[in-house]
């Protein structure tokens, strides 16, 4: 558009937040959708057990996959659980709080999924 | 034709809670709900409390809940809404009297946009007009025509759920500021609505578009404000 002036914002944790929900939408899309298609469909879910998955894993790109998958779909979860509830809290300090506690529990559930997916399967010895 | 009037009546001195109260009134199909709520005033009921000004849809005073969409009472006809007619005040605004609300939280998120004129640029030559261009004159044109009438923010789910948002006046007030060429205070109004209770509340429900009385497309000048926060270009 002619004339179009730039202007200075400063980034804030809102401005961030809001474009992550949409990078992360963006890479959920195929990421999910093949997750979906392979697991569900062409695997099926009664055939996933712990051979099935030390065999995926034996390919480290299969673990690069699961890690991007769960680092992209639960931040994208809990964001949008912020965002919801952040409707209803009208507590500036309980705001505050409930947006710590739900980093915790993001980084929480994100380390141990990342520790599983990084230390693989072991088979327990016959 | 005889019109049924069922009116949200809410007393603070005697009513523990608001309660309808139906009316019957004998009017003409191009008779507007202001008018029937004027006869009802005026024949049956004076104790009946509403807002209103110029009765031409220019201040704004008589936005109520008709049918359960918002509306002007001035604007609205009685046969664009039938011979059974349901009014109450305005949602998401603490009740004062009958169909009046509180308009005090509106008008403080509206303040807090800054929503005036501002230029620290020094005075043209001829010490009159900063002048513009049509083009850059329209890209604001939409959002001029705002009558502070609280439809669209009373309409807004965001709104209701949490009144510490803005609310989409608010921002269709900033909007003609932010991208009128001669303001120079739009990084500080940008940065006002990128906060928490700011623009990103607005969850795109587009009833404010559906109810506002003059047309404006306000969840298309949100999106706008979004934009430009993102790109940092207006």
């Amino acid at each position: 558009m002619s004339g179009q002036r730039s202007v200075k914002i400063k980034p804030n944790y809102e401005v961030i937040a809001w474009k992550w929900m949409r990078y992360t939408a963006i890479a959920l899309i195929p990421l999910a959708w093949f997750h979906m298609i392979l697991q569900d469909v062409l695997v099926g879910v009664h055939r996933i057990d712990l051979n099935y998955v030390q065999v995926r894993w034996a390919f480290w790109g299969w673990r690069v996959y699961d890690f991007f998958l769960l680092a992209f779909a639960f931040a994208h979860g809990v964001n949008g659980l912020r965002q919801v509830l952040m409707d209803y809290i009208h507590s500036e300090k309980a705001r505050i709080w409930v947006s710590w506690g739900l980093l915790v529990f993001w980084l929480v559930i994100s380390l141990i999924g990342a520790f599983a997916i990084i230390g693989g399967v072991r088979m327990p010895s016959s | 034709m005889l019109v049924t009037v069922k009116i949200l009546r809410y007393n603070p001195e005697k009513d523990a809670q608001p309660s309808y109260q139906t009316f019957q009134v004998e009017a003409e199909e191009t008779d507007r709900v202001l008018d029937l709520l004027e006869k009802i005033k005026g024949e049956q009921d004076g104790s009946l409390s509403f807002r209103r000004s110029c009765g031409h849809g220019i201040c704004g005073s008589d936005a109520m809940r008709i049918n359960g969409m918002n509306r002007l009472a001035c604007k609205t006809l009685v046969r664009d809404v039938g011979d059974q007619i349901t009014v109450e005040p305005l949602l998401g605004l603490p009740k004062i009297k009958d169909l009046i609300v509180d308009m005090k939280p509106f008008f403080d998120h509206y303040r807090r946009v800054m929503p005036y004129f501002i230029s620290d640029l020094p005075v043209p030559e001829d010490g009159r007009e900063r002048l513009q261009s049509p083009e850059e004159r329209l890209r604001f044109d939409d959002t001029t025509k705002c009558i502070l009438c609280a439809c669209c923010t009373t309409s807004c789910p965001s709104f209701w759920a949490n009144d510490q948002y803005y609310g989409p006046a608010a921002i269709v007030n900033a909007h003609r500021f932010i991208f009128d060429s001669r303001d120079t205070a739009t990084a500080e109004r940008l940065q006002i609505l990128a906060e928490e209770m700011g623009v990103w509340r607005c969850r795109t429900a587009f009833n404010c578009t559906e109810a506002c009385p003059r047309e404006i497309q306000i969840t298309k000048a949100i999106a706008e404000v979004k934009q430009a926060i993102l790109s940092g270009k207006v």
